[in-house]
């Protein structure tokens, strides 16, 4: 044994960077993203227990390609990026494939990269100390254990041992996780297993990440701090294709007192976690917030002043519970959610001729959930779609998502919570998925038949008789359907794998399909999903409250998948009926839902409370006067309206939900301060402003109106004062002659209704 | 005006019906010419009724429709494809008959149908409108009913005639009690309409409750006493005259079935059923049966796929050398499915069973390349082919056998009208034949022919594809004929030859044809194991003209009967045809000469025209170029190449040619005849004015005054006359530009040709 010092490290040890999410190393894949905090080097950490670096044998598997992979060798922006690595040399992704790693490094290039005349003059030492130019700088310090056990390696003749060398079986974590207090440190440590039987401490050659900087940090050896901020941070820590988890409860201690009496067992949950972590919730929001706050979240609009008069003067104790079924009954319902699905399904208009399958299809998707069609029925009939699109309108799907490959990745995505681009062509870096799991997946889709129907540029869809297979491009060997992480049996060739797939996703044991969806709404209410990003459910990614996601998806599927009483049980939880506004405890909880956490409303909405809030509707192609924003069928209407796209709408190109722009920008602001639809819609003749100013009636019921429709309650005192003090104020010209005061009423109004516009508590759910 | 042109139209014009004034005819013409007619530069014009409202009657009434359509000026005539429906001309209070207006009696044994309608014009009987008959009382839509406030009462048991409007959406309201069962249905695509139908059921403040959007039925009990309101607008809400609907609302009792709306039928339920097949099935499916449902053969078999992924699975025993063909319809029923077959052998090895797939049916392709695009032309645009399956199946040894058959399209979909009809039976060779208007490659695609009636011009000959489905391994020729033909109109079937699946008819009228109707008998006619067979023949359309085949889906359909028609008012461009009817008899190797005659009647752009050939023996012949810059031309054909060997042939040529088409030139020649009238009556008075003024230079005093008088009154009848120059000038102006030639592209096809090749002799 023979541990470098600590100043030798200290000496080795390059700055601990800051880590984003690492989502995929590989350069063709689409989540490229900060591979490159990572290529700023973390060289760390040497090999320790039984097979020691400098004593026995140096083995290629189980000590050069980790020491490769720690210094940042073989990730996707270095030398193994897609096709031919840097400068003629290609390494495979984080070490996956050592076979041709050895071929690469030992004999391509003539040899040229291992000299074994003069081991210390290798290329691959040569350039990884930088002593030749290299444009990754510095990988390994000439002093470094590493830098030594690949000289070991090369002065015992580069031995490959990809046969013989035992095989990581197990990779663990100690500890686990716990309870750190903030600013507390605890050290990680990395244990690899091995196939005969040994275990080594590989603390400095695992690689860590932490999915909440704020709460937690981590350095490259693997050294926790907890943050200021209270909450439940996780740390992933990955060893040669292995990847475990160590979970860190950052406690903020204060005292949690008066929590609300709970509605349900979301209330339970989240209540226990606020106790455990001692966060104080906020207090439960008035009826007018809720009212407004719930009929956005479930309807997509505003409400109506007729709705907000009625809620309010109901004495009914369980009115938030009527006005939620109310709510869910209504077409509104489904128009909202509507737009929001068929953005993820991609109904796209690439051409004017997709119109009738994009409003076909878009229509199934909105008749579903009016009928509250049970959610895995709905995903069943997509996925196994036949027959034609105005037959059978979610055959559109694979009129826009032709390709197996993709058809798998969407629907991972989509409804499983899994994504499986990076496995098409490299082992999943940080799961388990192989390539093997990859195409096993798109088998299922491999009998889809196209026959051409009538209609230019769409295809029948059935199901073609034969066996499902699949070929794992990289091995050749041909797959039967197999899902993710589970066995399936024989699909016999008259039987369409795309129900057996169904069949398996809606099965109540499937680990992803509901769990995917609750996570997925519970984001819709609360702007954050109990994992997070939603789509990128892993065992590296654990849920902010696990329990809460277990009841969530246990609920749901005993409800036998039906949305509406989902969406029936978080609305009427007292967690989602929280204020937003903080106490002086959890201003900064932003993961553990102490209080509802405000978003600007998003595009459509935001169009159709203007439109409301105006009294000037906007009017969009091919569709009829009235149709409100949320219920456009597809993207075509983000070119034709520029509000939309000002404001984020999807233009339905993944199945990403990311692709909605949620954040604010200068545009936004300039578009509400002057743009000319809004002007147009201020100024209409026939719009609210305009009514108002000719209305016979009190000028404190005209601002009272402003205020309902606008925030769904009435102006406070201060507010109504400042406003009549506005539309009173004398206005006169250039020359200190009154004005028309009709004309001065229509501007005030005007001027009235853009100030409520921009305000924040009108562009904001809170 | 060329020569050609005036002695073609002066020799048509005592044919050309004159009905209307001039000026109320040159209005409609200018309006004609600047709307539909304007954007037909393929194809002559052909007579087409697009709208007839209200669209359908209940059995036993009367009811007034109005209709509009293509070249439909001066029709006087609209008539049904059943006897028991009868129209004649409305005529107002004042005794005068009001254009494009009816009044249509439906006798009261006319059965719940959907029947055709059609309009006799000037160039003969239009393309097909369906026209429903039905046993509810019918409305008419109160026009504006697009909002909540505004819309429409509708008494439960009726029906309503209504047309969408763009971007609208049309309301209705009706009183339900509760748990009563309302059954809302909307008519379109299977009455003709180009609308995609999307029907809601909402409650009193108009908040959906129920969505049907596949043509189906919404099956509505009423949930409490009540205003309810229905919804009904297009898919991506178009609409406009052809975007018509029948709503009909009714009350079933609990349970009862959902009789489903009366429709045309699709194009290839010409081939079913199978001759002979009883009306009700032998055997019924048992559903929700766990084993195999044991049969024997043959069997025929009613069942349905449903649930959704139904799989229906029977058994039988056969022995070795056993042929039995097996046949399945439901496509064909007019259902959304694909069904399946797949027959296995049942083994056993020890308790373990074994299945080995024998035998696998699908889909009956199309006998001939569908149009691939529905725009340039690699093929028609009609589908003769089925998702429903047919084959063969051949017992290779005793044994148990297992016959699944499921809905390739059925996997999600649980809808128990999606019923089959499965036949296995003994070979019993037949066949069924369809016919459409031939379709060719022209210069702009020949988008416009897609409803193309038989309405012929003088000296035309219009050619139809029949297309066979051949069953339980017949493969003999099939004969085509066309019987029962308007006066002066011939018709000859290029037979289908054996082994093929593809024939022509051609149907030639006289140039001196006159008008006139009839309701021809078209079949195949084929001699099966020694007998002759003959079969009905059915004639396809498109439900309307597809102008934009990349926008708008084409919608072929079966037309229930067959009319042949002679407009009588005009002639066609070209008349080719052999320069004499006999019979033209070559030695087969040596080369065969046609003389033809070209009458031409139009000016041409181009100088030939480049022929193919129709009819089995020449159909490999290479294309031949016919003048259009002379009278006479001749064909050679080689048949030593083309391999003929002796007998009996007919063949035609056929061809595109850019006529210089002159719209409405009787129109023309009435304004030039008027405004000639109007001008010699002004210069008539301009003389005599003249003359009055010189007598008067050289009268009495006396004489002055009087003729001052005459003068006055000539110069006001001069006045009169010259505004009437003025008018009939206005009008030759208007007459003159819708004359004005226009390029427009038309098939031509020759009159049947005759040859008999001899054998040759054998020294």
């Amino acid at each position: 044994m023979n541990p470098p010092t600590e100043n030798a490290l200290g000496a080795i040890l390059l700055p601990t960077i800051t880590t984003s999410r690492l989502r995929c190393f590989f350069m063709p894949c689409r989540y490229l993203l900060s591979a490159l905090s990572l290529a700023a080097g973390l060289l760390l950490g040497v090999p320790c227990g039984s097979a020691q670096a400098d004593e026995g044998r140096i083995s290629f598997m189980n000590d050069v390609v980790p020491v490769l992979t720690k210094a940042g060798c073989n990730i996707g922006p270095c030398h193994a990026k897609a096709g031919n690595g840097q400068n003629g040399f290609y390494l495979s992704l984080l070490g996956f494939e050592p076979d041709e790693d050895y071929e690469n490094l030992v004999k391509a290039a003539r040899g040229r990269r291992i000299s074994f005349a003069s081991p210390k003059n290798s290329l691959i030492l040569l350039k990884g100390t930088a002593r030749l130019p290299h444009g990754g700088g510095q990988r390994l310090a000439p002093d470094s254990p590493e830098y030594q056990v690949l000289l070991n390696w090369i002065r015992q003749g580069a031995p490959y041992d990809g046969q013989s060398a035992p095989k990581l079986v197990n990779f663990e974590v100690q500890p686990s996780g716990g309870t750190l207090q903030r600013g507390a440190q605890v050290q990680l440590k990395a244990l690899a297993h091995y196939s005969d039987g040994t275990v080594r401490d590989v603390t400095r050659l695992a690689l860590y990440e932490s999915n909440e900087e704020a709460m937690a940090t981590v350095t490259s050896d693997g050294l926790v701090t907890a943050g200021d901020i209270a909450g439940n941070a996780a740390i992933m820590v990955r060893y040669q294709g292995k990847v475990a988890v160590y979970g860190a409860a950052v406690p903020l201690g204060a005292p949690v007192t008066n929590l609300p009496e709970p509605k349900n067992f979301i209330d339970e949950l989240v209540f226990a976690n606020l106790k455990q972590l001692g966060i104080p919730p906020s207090e439960v929001c008035d009826d007018a917030t809720f009212l407004r706050r719930v009929t956005l979240d479930i309807a997509g609009r505003l409400p109506t002043e007729a709705e907000t008069a009625e809620f309010m003067a109901n004495t009914a104790p369980d009115k938030r519970e009527q006005l939620v079924d109310t709510l869910l009954r209504s077409p509104d319902y489904a128009d909202f959610f509507a737009n929001k699905w068929s953005a993820l399904l991609k109904n796209r208009r690439d051409s004017a001729s997709d119109m009738v399958a994009n409003f076909a299809f878009h229509a199934w998707v909105r008749d579903s959930f009016l009928s509250n069609k049970p959610y895995d029925q709905f995903v069943r009939e997509l996925l196994a779609a036949t027959g034609t699109v105005v037959d059978n309108p979610p055959v559109a799907w694979y009129k826009r998502v032709k390709d197996s490959k993709q058809q798998i990745e969407d629907v991972a995505q989509l409804f499983l919570g899994v994504r499986m681009q990076c496995a098409q062509c490299h082992h999943h870096p940080f799961e388990r998925w192989s390539q093997d799991d990859y195409y096993a997946l798109t088998a299922f889709f491999n009998q889809v038949g196209r026959k051409p129907s009538g209609v230019r540029g769409e295809d029948l869809i059935f199901h073609q008789r034969g066996i499902a297979t699949a070929v794992n491009v990289k091995t050749h060997q041909t797959l039967r359907p197999a899902a993710l992480g589970d066995a399936m049996p024989d699909i016999a060739p008259d039987e369409d794998p795309r129900l057996r797939l169904a069949d398996w996703m809606s099965s109540p044991n499937n680990p992803y399909f509901a769990k995917a969806l609750v996570n997925r709404y519970w984001k819709h209410f609360f702007q954050r999903g109990l994992i997070e990003p939603e789509d990128d459910i892993r065992d590296t990614n654990p849920p902010s409250n696990p329990e809460l996601l277990a009841a969530l998806e246990k609920h749901f599927i005993s409800s036998g998948f039906d949305l509406k009483e989902l969406v029936r049980t978080i609305t009427t939880s007292r967690t989602y009926q929280l204020s937003s506004v903080p106490n002086e405890h959890n201003v900064a909880d932003v993961q553990n839902f102490s209080r509802y956490y405000p978003r600007r409303l998003q595009a459509e909405v935001m169009l159709d409370a203007i439109d409301y809030l105006t009294g000037s509707q906007t009017v969009f192609n091919n569709l009829p006067v009235g149709t409100r924003a949320v219920a456009l069928p597809d993207n075509s209407y983000n070119r034709s309206v520029p509000f939309l796209a000002v404001f984020g709408r999807p233009e339905g190109a993944s199945v990403c939900e990311c692709e909605r722009i949620s954040s604010s920008s200068l545009a936004q602001s300039l578009h509400l301060i002057n743009a000319s639809d809004i002007k147009s819609k201020l100024a209409s003749p026939t719009g609210r402003a305009a009514k108002l100013a000719k209305a016979d009636m009190p000028l404190e019921e005209k601002v009272r109106q402003l205020y309902v429709v606008a925030f769904s309650r009435e102006p406070r005192e201060d507010e109504m004062r400042a406003a009549l003090e506005f539309l009173n104020e004398p206005q006169t010209d250039s020359s200190g002659q009154p004005l028309d005061p009709q004309k001065v009423a229509h501007e005030n109004f005007q001027d009235l209704v853009w100030a409520l516009m921009n305000t924040k508590e009108f562009q904001f759910n809170h | 005006m060329s020569l050609i042109n005036r002695i073609f139209w002066r020799a048509m014009q005592p044919a050309a019906a004159v009905r209307f004034s001039a000026a109320l005819a040159a209005a409609w013409l200018l309006a004609a010419w600047t709307t539909p007619v304007a954007a037909q530069s393929v194809c002559l014009p052909s007579p087409r009724l697009l709208t007839i409202k209200p669209m359908g009657g209940q059995a036993g009434t009367q009811v007034e429709v109005t209709i509009t359509g293509e070249e439909l000026d001066e029709a006087d005539e609209l008539t049904f494809s059943d006897p028991r429906i009868t129209a004649v001309p409305k005529v107002n209070s004042a005794g005068q008959v009001e254009r494009n207006k009816y009044v249509v009696t439906i006798a009261a044994d006319c059965p719940e149908g959907v029947y055709e309608a059609r309009a006799m014009s000037r160039l003969g009987m239009s393309s097909s409108r369906a026209f429903c008959v039905g046993t509810l009382p019918e409305v008419t839509q109160t026009p504006g009913n697009h909002s909540l406030d505004k819309a429409m009462e509708l008494a439960v048991d009726s029906v309503c005639n209504s047309v969408l409007s763009v971007r609208a959406v049309d309301h209705y309201t009706f009183q339900g009690r509760q748990g009563q069962r309302v059954i809302v249905q909307c008519a379109t695509r299977g009455i003709d309409s180009r609308a995609i139908g999307v029907l809601v059921v909402a409650d009193s403040q108009g908040r959906d409750l129920m969505v049907e959007r596949r043509g189906g039925a919404i099956d509505f009990t009423v949930p409490e006493d009540g205003r309810y309101v229905i919804k009904v607008h297009e898919l991506t809400y178009q609409g406009g005259p052809e975007f018509f609907y029948r709503l009909s609302l009714r009350e079933l009792p609990p349970g009862a079935p959902i009789p489903p709306l009366p429709s045309t039928r699709p194009v290839n339920a010409f081939s079913w059923p199978p001759v002979g097949l009883s009306t009700h099935a032998a055997t019924t499916e048992v559903e929700d049966s766990e084993a195999p449902q044991r049969i024997t053969l043959p069997a025929d078999i009613a069942g349905r796929f449903y649930p959704a992924a139904d799989v229906d699975v029977y058994e039988f025993e056969a022995k070795k050398g056993e042929v039995w063909w097996v046949e399945v319809g439901s496509e064909r029923l007019g259902l959304p499915t694909d069904p399946s077959i797949i027959v296995q052998l049942v083994t056993k090895n020890g308790d373990k069973e074994q299945l080995t797939d024998v035998a696998e049916f699908s889909d009956i392709p199309s006998p001939v390349k569908v149009s691939s695009n529905g725009y340039a032309y690699d093929g028609p645009p009609y589908n003769a082919g089925t998702s429903d399956a047919m084959g063969k199946l051949e017992i290779k040894q005793d044994g148990l056998y297992r016959l699944r058959i499921t809905d390739l399209f059925g996997g999600t979909r649980s809808d128990p009208r999606n019923e089959y009809r499965l036949v296995i039976r003994k070979a019993a060779p037949d066949f069924a034949v369809v016919a459409w208007p031939l379709h060719m490659g022209l210069r702009n695609g020949d988008r416009n022919a897609l409803s193309k009636p038989i309405a012929l011009r003088g000296g035309a000959t219009m050619a139809l594809e029949v297309v066979a489905i051949r069953r339980d391994g017949f493969d003999g020729p099939i004969e085509l004929e066309l019987e029962n033909l308007p006066p002066g109109v011939r018709a000859q079937g290029l037979k289908i030859p054996a082994g093929k699946s593809r024939g022509i008819m051609l149907i030639t009228a006289d140039v001196d044809a006159p008008r006139g109707i009839t309701n021809a008998n078209f079949y195949g006619r084929a001699v099966i194991n020694g007998e002759t067979v003959t079969r009905q023949g059915y004639l396809a359309t498109m439900a309307w003209p597809v102008r934009d085949a990349w926008q708008q889906i084409p919608h072929p359909r079966l037309m229930a009967d067959v009319p042949v028609s002679v407009g009588g008012s005009e002639a066609a461009p070209i008349t080719v045809a052999p320069a004499k009817a006999d019979v033209i008899e070559a030695v087969a190797g040596s080369k065969v000469t046609v003389p033809l005659v070209q009458t031409r009647r139009s000016d041409f752009s181009g100088t030939a025209i480049t022929m193919k050939v129709f009819g089995d023996g020449f159909e490999q012949a290479p294309s031949v170029k016919v003048p259009l810059n002379a009278d006479t031309s001749e064909v050679v054909f080689d048949l030593a190449a083309l391999k003929t060997p002796p007998g009996e042939y007919t063949i035609a040529l056929y061809g595109g040619a850019v006529a210089k088409y002159r719209h409405r030139m009787d129109k023309l020649q009435q304004a030039e005849e008027a405004h000639r009238k109007a001008q010699e009556e002004v210069n008539a008075l301009s003389e005599q004015l003249k003359q009055l003024e010189a007598q008067a230079k050289t009268a009495t005093a006396e004489k002055q005054a009087e003729a001052e008088d005459t003068r006055e009154k000539l110069a006001a009848q001069r006045q009169a006359a010259e505004a009437q120059l003025k008018a009939a000038a206005e009008q030759l102006k208007q007459a003159t530009a819708t004359a004005a030639p226009k390029d427009i592209a038309e098939i031509v096809v020759s009159e049947p040709i005759k040859i008999r090749i001899k054998p040759a002799e054998t020294k």
